[in-house]
Order: C-alpha cells, then sequence, then structure tokens
C-alpha cells in the first residue's frame, strides 16, 4: 500500500483542503481535493453577505473578483494570499460529488463534510466494489487551525501509507493517531 | 477509404502489442504491471481480435512475483469478462487461483473483482449462447469460487472480511428474486432449462449467506470498519430485497442496544452515526413503507426528535406517519422513558437469547380484541392491571398442580424481562397463537411443539438454529460441488472448526448470560410491576458524613485483617486495596493508614513503600485508575508523596518506640534506599539526623549509600554529605570525608564537580581575615583562625588531590592570597599529597603540575619551590621541571633558593653563575647546596655538571664585589670537610689549575697552606707553585707574598733552593724569618761549591750573615688585607663527628711553628 491515492475534502475547497492539499503534494503524496458545499463560499464585506461563486469557476478569477472589490480587505484577511496560493496549486476549486475518481482515503475537516460524502456514497450503488476508507478530523475554518489540521493529516497520511495492509491496520493506526491529536476521529468505509 | 485506414491502425495497434508483450516478458517488477496495463487497455478497446491469441500470455502471469502484476492480471479477468464474455471459461479457473493467492492485496483485488465477475457470469450464462459443457464448467468453478470467499469470512485480515463482504452481498443479490425493480439483474432473469443450476437452491444458498452476513454483522469481536461495512451491505440488501427489511432492522436495533465491547469511544461515535445514515437512508427508500413504525422507533432511540425524523422523511411518507403517531402516541412515550432502563440491562444480556418460556408463566389471555395486531396486543401487556388479571386468571384456572417434566427440562430465566423488546416479542408471540387457530387450548401451558412453532416465526435467530443454517448454508454449497472431493474435505475440515469456535463462542455467551438472571420465576412478575421506578426516584443519597464514616470503618475491617489475608493468599490484593484506599481517599483514610503502618513497621514497611508508590504513581501522573478514584480532595500530589515520605522517616526515627529502636536502621535504610524517589525534604531530614548523637553515622551512612545507589540525583545529595567535611566533631568529619572521598572516586562527573566546587569553597575560606560562619556557628561570637580551622578547610581539597591533580592550581590561587599562617598551614598539609604524588612527577611532570609552573600565581612561590622540592628529594629533577624552573627563575622567582632543588639538572655555567648567591644563603641551606654539587648524600648515582674541583677553582674566582669573602671562606672550608671527595689528587688539581690564573686568587695562598695541611705529601707540588709565584714576583702581592713565606717555612728546609731563586729584596724579607734564613744556609752548605759560586752574591752575602742580627719581624698585615688565617674551629659548620683537617695541623715537625700572618 505504498501509493495511495488520497482526497482531502472539506466544504468549499478553498483553506482546509487546499492548505492540506499543499502540504501533502509537498510531501510527494498523490492528493486531490475537493469540496462538497453547494457553492463555494468566501467571507465578504459582512457576516451575513459572504461571497458565492459556482465550483469550477477558477481561482484566478474570484481573485480578480475580490481584487477588485476591495483590495485592502482581502488583503488584509488573507483571502487574497490565499487564492494565490491555490491558484498555484491547481486551476479551480472542484465539487466532490461530481468527481469520477476513485480514491484509497479520502480525509474530511469537518463532521457536516465528512455526513456529505457518506451520503453521496449511500446514494448510489458501489460498481467497482472497491473500498474507501472515509476520516473526518474536525478542523476549524480559518488560516491557523487550517495550517494545524494539515500538519495532522500530513502526519495521518505518513502513518497510512507506512502500513503494509491498510484495510487491515485502519482501525488501529487512527485509534492510535486520536490518541496522539486528541482529536475526535470518524471513520467509516465505502465502496466504489 | 476509412476501411483501410482502420485496417492500417489495426495492425499498427497489433504491432504495437506485440512489441508490448515481448517488452513485457523481459521487464520486471513495476515495469512489466506499467506494459501490462498499457497491453490489456489495447488488446480490450482496439484489437479484441488478438485476444483469443494472446490471451494465455497475459494469463500466465498469474504466477507473477510481482503484485502489481498480479493485480493487472486481475483487472484484465475483471474487464473482459464485462466486455467479452465469451472468454469467461478461460479465465475463471485462474481468478480462483488469485482468490487464494499468497499475497493479502492481491486475494483482496481477487475478492473484489470476483463480484464482478460473477455477475458477468450469470448474466453470460442467460444469454445461453455458449456451449452447456462450458457453462456447466464455469459453473462449477464458480461456485467453488463462492465458497472460497465465503470462508474468508473469517479471515485473520480484516481487508479480507471487508472484500468477501461485499462479495457476499453481491451474490445475495444476484441469488433472490427481485420484488419489481425490473432493470437489475436478478434470480428471475436466470433461465429455467439450466440441469446444473437449480434456481430454488440457490435462494435458499442466498438466504443462509444473508443469516451469515447478520451473525457476522451482530458478532462481538468484528472491526468497527467491517461493522459498518456489514451494516451497509445489509441495509442495501434491505432496500433492493424488501423480503429482508424486517430482519435487517431488527438487527440494526439489536446492534444499537449492544455494540461490540471492543470499540474505543470514536469508533462507537462513528458506527452510531454510520447506524443514523443508514437508518435515514432507509426510511426514506419506498421499500421500508411497512416497517415505519420500527425504523421510527429506532431513530427515536438513537437520539432524534420527532422533527427531525419528520425532516427527513420524503412528504408522501409523512402524512402516513402523523396518521400513525396518533395512533401510537402512548407507546411511544412510554418507551421512550423506558429506553434508558433497557439500554442498561441490554449491555448485559444479548437481546438475541430466547424467551419463549415466558410463556409458562403468562399463558395468553383470552382477550380476543376486534382485529387483534401486534400493536394492540403490546398495549395490552404494557398495562398493570391486564397483566395482573392474566397472571391471577392463570393461576385460578390454569395452573397445573404438579409442575410438567418438561417445563423443568426446558424452563430458562427470562433474561431481559420487563423491557420493551421482551414485550414486543411477548405481543408477537400472543398474536401468533391468537392466529393459529389449530391451537385448542390458547390458554392452557404450551406443549412443546407449539413452543417450536413459535420459535420458527420469531425472527431472531436462536442458538441453535443458528448452528443449522450456517452448516446448512456450507453443506448446500459442498453439495454442489461433490465431484470436487479433496476440495470439499478442506472445506468440510474448515467448517469444523469453525463450528467449534461458533459452540465455543455460545458456550461461554450462555455462561455469561446466567449469573445475571435471577432464576426464580417471580422475579419477572415483580420487575414488572415496579419496572418505571428509577434508581435516581428510589433512592436518597447517603449523607456524606455517613458515607465517610463508612468508608473509615470498612478500611479500618481491611486494615485489620492483615493475618487472615495472608492466610487466604490475597495479601497482595489487600495491599494494592490499602494503597489505593490511602492514596485516593480522605485524609483521615490517611492517617489511619499511617498509623496502621507505624504500629509494626518492621513488618508492615512494605506496605508502606507500595502506598509510596502509589503516591509516586499519582505525582508523575502514572495512575491507571479510572477518573472517580482518583483524589480530587486534595490536588497536590507531589505534596502527598513527600509529605507521607517524610512522616514515614520522621515518624520511625522520632518515635522512641523501644519495639521500632531495633529495627530502626533497617527500616530507614529500606525506605531511602527503595523509595521511588528521596524528596528534597527527606534529604534535609538526613542531614539534620547526622546532628543528633546516635543516629549521626548511620545518617552519613545512608547519605553515602544515597549517592552511590541513586546516580541519578547524587548530585542533590552529595551536598548534604560533603557540609560534613567542617563538622565540629571529628569522628564525623573523618566518616564523612573517607565517604565522599569514596564517592568521588566510583561517581559521575555532575557529582564531582559538585565536590570539587565545595572542595574550593572550603579552600578559599582560609584566605578570609576571619573564620565564616559555617565554622563557627556553633561557637560563640568570632572565632580567631586557628591551626585546626585551616587544617579543616584544607581536609577535604587535599584528600582529593591524589586523586584529581588540577586542583593544585586552586590551592596555589588562595596560597597566594592567604596569610603567612595560613600559608603555613596549606605548606604543611599539602606535604602528604605531594609526596606521593612526587615518584610519578619526578620522570614526568603531570598536566596538572605543569600549568601551576607555566602559571604561578602571585604569591604561590613559596609553595611552587616546597614541591619542586619534595619532587627533587628522592629522585633526579626530570628535564621537564629543570626547564621549568629555570624559566620561572629567569622571569618570577628571583628567589635562588629555588634553583636549589634542581641544581642538579642546571647546566654549568649556570651553576657557576648562582654560586655566589647561593652561598650567601644560611649555612645549612648552603650545605645542603655542596651536598647536592659534590653528589653527597645522592642515591641516583647522577652526575653532577659541575666536578669539585671546578667547584673550588670557581669558589676562589669568585668576584669578591660580589661575595664577601667571609662566604667564600665558609663554603671553601665545607669543600675542605669532604675529604672523601677533595682527595689529595683534586687538590692538586685545584691547585694547579689556580697556579696557571694570570691574576694571584686571594683565598690561593690559604687554600695552598690548608692542601698542604691535609696532605703533606703536596709539598713538591706546592714548591713548584712557590717557584711559579716567585716568577709572577709574588711579593709584588702582599696578601699572597705572606702566605708564600709561610708555605716555605712549612716546606723548610725544601724550600732553600726556593729562596736562593729569591731576588735581594724579597730575600732580605723573607729571611726576616729565622727559619727561613736557616733553611737557606744549609742549603747553600750542601750545594757543590761551583753551584755555589753561581749564585747571586746577595743570596751568598745572607748566608754568611750571622743569623743573630735578624731582620726586624714583618709587618702586621694592613686593614683591607685577607685574612690568611684558617678559621677556628668555632666557625666551621662541618659537624663534630668529623676531624677538623683545618684546625688540626698535620704533625708539627716544629712545635714552635708560627702562626700565619694576621693571626698573631
Amino acid at each position: 500500500m505504498c501509493d495511495i491515492y488520497i482526497a482531502v475534502v472539506c466544504s468549499s475547497n478553498m483553506n482546509r483542503s487546499m492548505e492540506a492539499h499543499a502540504f501533502l503534494a509537498k510531501k510527494g503524496f498523490n492528493v486531490k481535493s475537493y469540496g462538497t458545499g453547494e457553492k463555494v463560499k468566501l467571507p465578504g464585506a459582512s457576516a451575513d453577505r459572504p461571497n458565492c461563486y459556482e465550483f469550477g469557476v477558477p481561482y484566478d478569477d474570484i481573485y480578480n473578483d475580490l481584487l477588485e472589490k476591495d483590495k485592502v480587505y482581502y488583503t488584509q484577511n488573507g483571502i487574497l494570499h490565499m487564492l494565490d496560493r491555490n491558484r498555484r496549486i491547481k486551476p479551480s476549486p472542484e465539487k466532490f460529488q461530481i468527481s469520477t475518481e476513485r480514491f484509497d482515503v479520502i480525509i474530511t475537516c469537518e463532521e457536516r463534510v465528512y455526513d456529505q460524502v457518506i451520503e453521496w456514497f449511500g446514494s448510489r450503488r458501489s460498481v467497482y466494489n472497491q473500498p474507501v476508507h472515509v476520516v473526518n478530523m474536525d478542523i476549524q475554518d480559518n488560516h491557523e487551525e487550517a495550517t494545524i489540521g494539515a500538519f495532522l493529516i500530513s502526519d495521518m497520511v505518513t502513518k497510512m501509507a507506512q502500513s503494509d495492509d491498510l484495510d487491515n491496520d485502519i482501525d488501529e493506526l487512527l485509534h492510535e493517531f486520536e490518541g496522539k491529536c486528541h482529536r475526535p476521529i470518524l471513520n467509516c468505509i465505502m465502496f466504489y | 477509404m476509412a476501411s483501410l485506414s482502420s485496417n492500417q491502425s489495426n495492425t499498427l495497434a497489433q504491432n504495437q502489442l506485440i512489441q508490448w508483450i515481448n517488452d513485457a516478458g523481459m521487464a520486471e517488477g513495476g515495469r512489466r504491471s506499467d506494459l501490462l496495463r498499457k497491453i490489456v487497455e489495447l488488446m480490450l478497446h482496439q484489437c479484441s481480435s488478438a485476444i483469443p491469441l494472446y490471451i494465455d500470455n497475459i494469463l500466465s502471469y498469474v504466477n507473477d512475483k510481482s503484485t502489481d502484476v498480479k493485480k493487472q492480471v486481475i483487472s484484465f479477468i475483471e474487464e473482459l469478462s464485462k466486455l467479452h464474455p465469451q472468454y469467461i471459461p478461460k479465465i475463471i479457473a485462474e481468478l480462483r487461483l488469485l482468490v487464494s493467492d499468497l499475497v493479502i492485496a492481491v486475494q483482496k483485488r481477487a475478492i473484489q473483482a470476483s463480484s464482478i465477475v460473477y455477475r458477468n457470469t450469470l448474466m453470460w450464462i442467460c444469454q445461453g449462447r455458449a456451449e452447456m459443457s462450458e457453462m456447466q464448467f464455469v459453473w462449477e468453478n464458480i461456485t467453488q469460487l463462492k465458497l472460497l470467499v465465503l470462508n474468508m469470512i473469517d479471515s485473520d485480515n480484516e481487508g479480507i472480511r471487508t472484500h468477501s463482504i461485499k462479495f457476499l452481498e453481491e451474490v445475495v443479490l444476484l441469488q433472490t428474486p427481485s420484488d419489481g425493480a425490473g432493470d437489475e439483474f436478478s434470480l428471475d432473469t436466470l433461465p429455467a432449462n439450466m440441469t446444473f443450476i437449480n434456481r430454488r437452491s440457490l435462494e435458499e444458498e442466498s438466504e443462509h449467506i444473508f443469516k451469515l452476513l447478520v451473525k457476522f454483522h451482530n458478532s462481538q469481536h468484528i472491526s468497527s470498519v467491517n461493522l459498518m461495512a456489514c451494516m451497509t451491505t445489509l441495509c442495501l440488501l434491505a432496500k433492493f430485497r424488501p423480503k429482508f427489511m424486517p430482519r435487517v432492522i431488527q438487527a440494526l436495533g439489536d446492534l444499537h442496544t449492544t455494540l461490540p465491547p471492543t470499540l474505543s469511544q470514536s469508533q462507537v461515535n462513528s458506527v452510531r452515526k454510520h447506524l443514523k445514515m443508514l437508518l435515514i437512508n432507509l426510511i426514506k427508500h419506498p421499500s421500508s413503507n411497512d416497517m415505519m413504525p420500527q425504523l421510527t422507533q429506532l431513530l427515536l432511540d438513537i437520539g432524534m426528535t420527532t422533527q427531525e425524523i419528520n425532516k427527513v422523511l420524503p412528504k408522501e411518507k409523512r402524512n402516513k406517519r402523523v396518521g400513525e403517531l396518533k395512533n401510537g402516541d402512548a407507546p411511544a412515550k412510554r418507551m421512550r422513558i423506558d429506553s434508558p432502563q433497557s439500554n442498561s440491562q441490554g449491555s448485559d444480556s444479548n437481546s438475541r437469547s430466547d424467551f419463549n418460556m415466558f410463556d409458562d408463566d403468562t399463558p395468553p389471555a383470552p382477550k380476543p380484541p376486534v382485529v387483534p395486531t401486534e400493536d394492540s396486543l403490546y398495549e395490552g401487556i404494557n398495562n398493570v392491571d391486564n397483566v395482573v388479571n392474566l397472571v391471577t386468571h392463570t393461576l385460578v384456572n390454569h395452573l397445573p398442580s404438579e409442575m410438567p417434566s418438561n417445563f423443568v427440562n426446558v424452563y430458562k430465566a427470562i433474561p431481559n424481562s420487563g423491557t420493551r423488546a421482551q414485550k414486543k416479542n411477548l405481543a408477537k408471540m400472543l398474536l401468533a397463537l391468537i392466529n393459529n387457530k389449530e391451537e385448542p387450548e390458547p390458554i392452557a401451558p404450551p406443549s412443546t411443539s407449539s413452543l417450536s412453532d413459535l420459535t420458527s416465526k420469531i425472527p431472531l435467530l436462536r442458538d441453535d438454529e443458528e448452528k443449522v443454517t450456517l452448516k446448512n448454508a456450507v453443506a448446500k454449497l459442498q453439495e454442489s460441488t461433490k465431484d470436487r472431493q479433496i476440495e470439499s474435505a478442506v472445506s468440510k475440515l474448515m467448517e469444523e472448526t469453525r463450528q467449534e469456535q461458533l459452540k465455543e463462542e455460545e458456550r461461554k455467551q450462555k455462561e455469561k448470560e446466567k449469573p445475571v438472571a435471577p432464576p426464580t420465576p417471580t422475579v419477572p412478575k415483580l420487575k414488572q410491576k415496579v419496572k418505571l421506578l428509577k434508581l435516581q426516584e428510589i433512592t436518597r443519597p447517603i449523607p456524606k458524613e455517613i458515607k465517610e464514616r463508612l468508608i473509615t470503618q470498612a478500611v479500618s475491617r481491611i486494615l485489620n485483617a492483615e493475618t487472615e489475608s495472608a492466610i487466604g493468599g490475597v495479601a497482595h490484593m489487600r495491599a494494592k486495596f490499602i494503597t489505593i484506599f490511602a492514596s485516593s481517599y480522605t485524609p483521615e483514610l490517611r492517617d489511619l493508614v499511617l498509623n496502621h503502618i507505624l504500629e509494626d513497621p518492621a513488618n508492615r514497611i512494605d506496605l508502606a513503600l507500595s502506598w509510596l508508590y502509589e503516591e509516586y504513581a499519582f505525582m508523575q501522573g502514572f495512575n491507571r485508575h479510572p477518573v472517580t478514584l482518583q483524589p480530587k480532595v486534595h490536588e497536590k500530589h507531589d505534596q502527598n508523596y513527600n509529605q507521607l515520605l517524610c512522616a514515614l522517616i520522621t515518624q520511625i526515627s522520632e518515635r522512641g518506640d523501644p519495639v521500632m529502636e531495633g529495627s530502626k536502621d533497617m527500616l530507614l535504610r529500606k525506605i531511602y534506599s527503595e523509595c521511588p524517589v528521596v524528596t528534597d525534604e527527606a534529604v534535609d531530614y538526613l542531614k539534620h539526623l547526622v546532628t543528633e548523637e546516635k543516629v549521626a553515622l548511620l545518617a552519613l551512612e545512608l547519605l553515602e549509600e544515597l549517592c552511590l545507589m541513586r546516580p541519578p540525583r547524587a548530585h542533590k545529595y552529595i551536598t548534604s554529605l560533603v557540609c560534613h567535611v567542617l563538622n565540629e566533631n571529628e569522628e564525623i568529619r573523618d566518616v564523612a570525608l573517607k565517604a565522599v572521598l569514596k564517592i568521588y572516586k566510583r561517581t559521575s562527573d555532575a557529582v564531582r564537580k559538585v565536590i570539587e566546587k565545595h572542595s574550593l569553597l572550603y579552600l578559599g575560606f582560609i584566605s578570609m581575615p576571619h573564620p565564616p560562619h559555617e565554622l563557627c556557628d556553633s561557637r560563640t561570637g568570632r572565632a580567631m583562625w586557628t591551626d585546626e580551622l585551616y587544617h579543616m578547610c584544607l581536609n577535604l581539597i587535599m584528600a582529593l588531590l591524589p586523586t584529581n591533580e588540577e586542583l593544585i592550581i586552586e590551592v596555589a590561587r588562595v596560597y597566594g592570597t592567604a596569610g603567612a599562617e595560613a600559608k603555613r598551614c596549606v605548606l604543611r598539609a599539602v606535604e602528604g599529597p605531594v609526596r606521593a604524588a612526587a615518584p610519578r612527577q619526578a620522570t614526568q611532570l603531570s598536566p596538572a603540575y605543569v600549568a601551576l609552573l607555566d602559571e604561578c600565581p602571585r604569591g604561590a612561590e613559596t609553595l611552587l619551590t616546597r614541591l619542586v622540592h619534595i619532587f627533587t628529594e628522592k629522585a633526579p629533577p626530570s628535564q621537564e621541571l629543570v626547564s621549568k624552573v629555570r624559566e620561572l627563575y629567569a622571569t618570577r622567582v628571583s628567589d635562588v633558593r629555588f634553583l636549589i632543588p634542581v641544581l642538579t639538572g642546571l647546566s654549568k655555567k649556570e651553576i657557576l653563575a648562582a654560586l655566589p648567591k647561593l652561598i650567601k644563603l644560611n649555612p645549612m641551606v648552603v650545605k645542603e647546596v655542596f651536598n647536592k654539587l659534590l653528589g653527597l648524600q645522592n642515591p641516583h648515582d647522577e652526575n653532577s655538571p659541575v666536578t669539585p674541583a671546578e667547584l673550588l677553582v670557581t669558589l676562589h674566582l669568585i668576584d669578591p664585589s660580589k661575595a664577601d669573602l667571609k662566604y667564600i671562606i665558609k663554603a671553601t672550608a665545607l669543600c675542605f670537610a669532604e675529604k672523601q671527595t677533595y682527595t689529595q689528587d683534586v687538590l692538586s688539581a685545584v691547585l694547579q689549575r689556580l697556579s696557571e690564573e694570570p691574576e694571584i686568587p686571594v683565598l690561593m695562598m690559604r687554600t695552598v697552606l690548608q692542601a698542604l695541611t691535609l696532605y703533606p705529601a703536596l709539598g713538591p707540588l706546592v714548591l713548584n707553585i712557590l717557584q711559579l709565584l716567585i716568577e709572577k714576583e709574588v711579593w709584588l702581592n702582599k696578601v699572597a707574598w705572606e702566605g708564600w713565606v709561610k708555605c716555605c717555612e712549612r716546606l723548610v728546609p725544601a724550600c732553600g733552593a726556593l729562596l736562593a731563586g729569591l731576588g735581594p729584596r724579597p730575600l732580605a724579607q723573607a729571611a726576616a724569618a729565622p727559619r727561613l734564613l736557616a733553611a737557606l744556609r744549609d742549603h747553600l752548605h750542601q750545594m757543590p761549591p761551583h753551584h755555589r759560586n753561581a749564585l747571586p752574591h746577595h743570596v751568598l752575602a745572607l748566608a754568611q750573615q750571622e743569623p743573630a742580627p735578624a731582620y726586624p719581624a714583618p709587618p702586621t698585615p694592613g686593614p683591607g688585607m685577607a685574612p690568611m688565617s684558617v678559621p677556628p674551629p668555632s666557625m666551621t659548620p662541618v659537624p663534630s663527628s668529623t676531624p677538623i683537617p683545618t684546625l688540626t695541623p698535620v704533625p708539627p715537625p716544629n712545635p714552635v711553628e708560627p702562626l700565619p700572618p694576621g693571626m698573631e
């Protein structure tokens, strides 16, 4: 199991999943990232008016859009920086539910996202009978927590990659990891 | 045109394919699997015509070493079965082989492929285009494959289990008829004309497999991942094959109440979440319509609110649900109140156990509702009045007077009586009874046949039934493979072992259940009545004081049970309890246990120690007790430990209990050496004990042991020991010093550093004007320095010095700044250690001393001199030492005494240059210097760089301005005293040498005289010298001339010839001495006449003169003239034991010998 194919999923495929995507890719893992939300949502000028985009709109476009709207504001809250980072990794945010890839491990960053992933699997029939481990680790949606989360995810994925037989070891591995990172972990197995 | 180009590309592809196949044959591992992937791609999608040609090439890789290659073959098989099912007969055997591969990853991939291949195979069979024999062959293979995978559900590898679950799901789906959804493949699609396929047996088989899955799902040792996989599978089956729905919901419900005990908290969370998701999924599905109430109930149990459930429900269902709620409002509510209780019971008992026996006690009441349903019956038995009526009615009317024998045999206690599940089942059974018209007497106790009837209707699996179904499942499969005897034998074996395992499990489960259920049949009834009572409502918390008193009493009972527990062999358990009590509860309990230990500490010391360890575990956070046991009253665990340790020590050493007195040593030692950590306070106490007269030595010993036996903290303990080298009690001081020294030699660097630091501190004291308070705390006022105090301060460092010579530099530094008294003490103290080190230093100077000599701290010159002196006492100085000393003498130390120890190592020139200074020193020292230079007292046969003759000559040649003549005379006297050295030969050489000097040395004549006195045989030589002196006109030098005359007088009569050679004036002066004149005359008389005539006439004239009128005596030497006298005996430092040759003239030939000049 040296070559595991990983997906990191958060809600908007902007912050948490991208941070982990960047980190894991840098470490040489075979990784993709997704969002499960209806739309890509970014904080706007006020809490009740977020900036919404469709999945598939390039990071670059979003970047330019926000730059135009309020350069100072979005520079200050780090959104532009984040978008800049993201557009170097891949062109645009992707929606998990429309992806056709088959992963070995899917890591979700929030329980709601985990639910959505599980629900998606539950709503379709498995064709290939290929198992996939879905693991959730709660990460708050801010820059600092995303960074910490990326570290933790990297730790976990490294452990997974070191395992000779992940299907056999996953229970123990996650249990051990949970003890170390002091965050509750949810996991289950799904089939493609 | 188009066909042409497609032909061309086809040829191209074929060529490419062949090339890749060849390459793959040559390649290895990863590259081979890459090539294989490409080959498969190309072959399946572009040149399917090539498949029959090359299929064997690819399938041959089944036996490849590489896992990746095998996986590629499997995906090829998978794809092929889908795209070109006509090749299934070729691949099916290979797939079977791969499923039982040795590599787990390959096995998993093969199982995964199997379900797809199985589906495709069935479809291929349905098409019915192939030959019958081929199909039969494939069918046999696929049946075996199924059997293989079925057995894998018990594999050790969780991943394989997961995959086999998924495979079995597919099998069940395929082998059951679908109810409606026509597009899917199902059993109905299978053609009926195949002789080898029995549709019915297939359906049965799927039924068995389903049961197997349910059983696996509810087993206790399932991993969380597989549990969830199994849940998903069951739900999927329920969705697509609604006939399984009730059983699936039942299984999920059971799971909810009895989760496997092996799951961790977060796994439980995951499973519950998964369960909820699945149930929601189910409830949304149209096929679950019939099971709405159960599903809703389960969701409520899980913790969803009615609103939430309504929210997830599709609209058309929601209305229905509302209507139902109206009917079943009451039971729903009651159930919820009831649920915690059922949960708590459910965790102990297995809800799947049988409860049909309950009928015996409460036979169904003839209470026929118009249309009896399960729900209405349930409501009926939920009513207490109804039940009471029912029971009394039965008691009065139907209870047999004797217990039927079969009742005794079959009766089992009802473990979960009174729970909702049990009541629901009861209702179900009642309904079954009511509906069963053939039952003649519904009120009478049911016969055994009706019992079995009942059980068969209960959807729960009974233990024995489980066995049967499993066995059937496998047996059915085996039946179809009769011709493959060997394989079936193997699988039979496997099956048997599994059965044994199952039996074992069941037995265990039964054992577990037994004690839980009270065996009296009345209990269930009672329970039914009080079932709604909650513990919190019917009990009141015990008041705190009473609780604590009870605790105390309990603990004291345990404490008192010392002998009993020992007899019973549970002493260690008791000890464990006590330590937990003492460390985890109130201070009162601590005191209780502490007192218990102190009553008989010698025997209870082990208990004390294990308590100490317990406290230590708390302090360090190692404890493994549940949160409730952890002490909350006193949070500071480290203090607890420390307090306990100190309490034990002080109590033991101070109680003064006569019983304890004897074993005090042992106890204290045991505590100090065995406790997990010795706190600072405990060490301080030990330090304090040293001041107690009785235990001082013990305390010191303990301290020493602590330092040696507990190295990690020895640097902390050592300070308490080291400070006692300043103790006023000499005995303690000595013991402490010895202990420190012992530790110093054995211990780690850190401890050595501490010891050294202290030794330097104490050393530093001596340079203070007054003794510091460390030295006089017990003395009144400010003490003054005494030798003893100085020595106390020096003790430690001097003891360390032989081990660590580096310290000498510090000693020297402090010495430099210390007062005279202190210096004296240091000099004395340093003697011992340095003398011990001296033999080594003489040959090879150690680095410490080299550094010291290089540095030479200010004021320490005397110390250095002393050191160098000691080094050279027993051995000649090494070259290194000499050069160091020389350097120092040249730059820092001007005192010539510094050179003395190494004199013999210096060059001749240096010695001679230093000689004027040396002879000025104290006579004792001068004597030593000469001894060294002359090689006296010299055991090593070293060669002095200066010969005795040279030494004496040099003494004569010393410039009188540099050293007073007095010193030179004394020095020469010392030389003459050494007759052994200054023999006649040596002296003659000296005289010879002196006479060759251009200037006559001041003391020459004195020496000549002395030499002559010592060795009269030197006469001829002296005559020669005198003759030489005449040539030098000796008479011009007054001092020398006087000596010359004296010599002549000594040499009468031989000096006549000499006199004859003198000039007129000198002769006249010489002749003033009558003896000389006489000698001259005698000489002339003896001369032959012709010789006499040749003499100068003044000689002759003098000879003819009458001796009477003599010249006046020579004038007394004026002031400033060198004293020519031989020093009087009192002035010589030579020991009196040796004769003083200078003073005892050789037997005088003439008794009237005149005194030397200037002595008159």
